[in-house]
């Protein structure tokens, strides 16, 4: 006895090819249960799905085939193994530990204590911000000091006293204009330096 | 200096990862784990050996050099079928060996369209290596798994000797569920004439 799909029950046809299919994949559930009864009574769908079956099992064991050996060398000849930076960087890290737990443990204390220590110097910093404000001051001054007289005592050695007096004068706008010009001249030269180098090997070869 | 991990326990997805990190023991353990399964497809979908060595190479070098787009909510080897069906499927278009059509296009609808789209059954003598390759596999079923549209073949073989579920060779293939349905139901019955015929 076969449940119509439109709800009434019939016994006056055989299994559908895709009821034949839902009893060769073992499927499970409402509907299913109709069409095994109705197998029991059937011996042409019985006969069909036998058939059938045999196929299913043949297909089913049916072995993997092997590929010639050094298989997996033609493909990795051709495979670009990537390292990503963030790994690279573990990796290099990593080659520097001690690799006995003893060493890792003196690591590890060693690296808690710094942290320990760098956190408080900051919140120490943070608690004397005027202290901070003055020390960078007088950091920034005296950087500033010394990158002027440098100047100063460059012009003066390639251009004489006139030109160290003139940038002394002339302030920080003159210092910073002096030391774009002096750089962009080394650059010249060193490019000038390199491309007749350069022509030099063209020409031998 | 990094742990030795046993590969050959590890499930495929921590695989990829280590791979995407760069190890190349995880490449190598993948592809020794998937080369007989897509190998086999794509043997059964191209009968020739020397062929098959290319594509199933193919189909690895495409996937793990990709390796880094790989996206863990799907199965690798699910990718890995994918690619080598392709690989198969593009290999036979070009070619167009070794194909019979027993019935045309599964989406005609017409006597004309079935006519039309049928393919040819190419008018080769069967070569040495041929002759090798057919007493290699050559029982009964898989000649008869030789003569179906390659479409289903690849249905079949993902179904019966991969074991996948409809579902999944639906989404393996980019094809409806309803045509996996279809394709498998008549690769059966083609298969079942076949083997008849043999008796």
């Amino acid at each position: 006895m076969v449940v119509d799909p439109i709800g009434g029950t019939v016994n006056h046809r055989h299994l559908l090819p895709e009821e034949i299919d839902q009893l060769l994949d073992d499927e499970e559930g409402f509907g299913v249960a109709p069409l095994r009864a109705h197998l029991e009574q059937c011996s042409q769908c019985q006969e069909q799905l036998s058939a059938l079956a045999t196929v299913v099992s043949r297909l089913d064991s049916l072995p993997h085939l092997t590929p010639a050996p050094r298989f997996t060398d033609r493909v990795m000849s051709q495979v670009q193994v990537f390292e990503p930076w963030h790994v690279a960087a573990k990796n290099s890290v990593s080659r520097f530990m001690p690799q006995s737990s003893f060493g890792k443990a003196f690591v590890g204390a060693t690296g808690g204590v710094m942290a320990v220590t760098m956190s408080l110097m900051a919140v120490w910093l943070g608690r004397r911000a005027d202290a901070v404000l003055f020390l960078s001051n007088l950091v920034a001054e005296r950087s500033r000091n010394a990158v002027a007289s440098l100047v100063v005592e460059t012009a003066q050695t390639l251009f004489g006293a006139s030109a160290a007096s003139a940038v002394r004068e002339g302030g920080m706008l003159v210092m910073v204009g002096g030391s774009v010009a002096l750089g962009a001249a080394v650059l010249a030269v060193a490019f000038g330096v390199k491309a007749v180098a350069t022509a030099g090997r063209r020409r031998r070869a | 200096m990094a742990p030795i991990l046993d590969l050959k326990n590890l499930p495929d997805a921590d695989l990829v990862s280590l791979a995407q990190e760069g190890r190349e023991a995880a490449y190598r353990e993948l592809i020794r784990r998937y080369e007989r399964p897509v190998f086999s497809l794509i043997f059964r979908m191209v009968r020739d050996r020397e062929i098959s060595e290319d594509l199933a190479q193919d189909t690895f070098i495409k996937v793990l050099n990709h390796i880094d787009r790989y996206r863990p909510e799907f199965k690798l080897s699910s990718w890995l079928f994918k690619i080598a069906n392709n690989v198969a499927i593009d290999h036979l278009r070009k070619r167009q060996i070794d194909t019979v059509s027993m019935d045309g296009s599964p989406h005609a609808s017409s006597a004309a369209e079935i006519e039309a789209t049928q393919l040819e059954i190419a008018a080769q003598q069967e070569t040495a290596l041929e002759e090798l390759e057919a007493k290699e596999i050559g029982s009964a079923i898989e000649r008869a798994i030789a003569a179906l549209r390659p479409e289903y073949r690849s249905c079949i073989m993902l179904r019966h000797v991969e074991g996948r579920s409809y579902e999944e060779i639906a989404a393996m293939l980019d094809l409806p569920l309803g045509t996996v349905k279809t394709y498998i139901h008549r690769a059966r019955h083609q298969l079942r004439e076949a083997l008849d015929d043999t008796r």
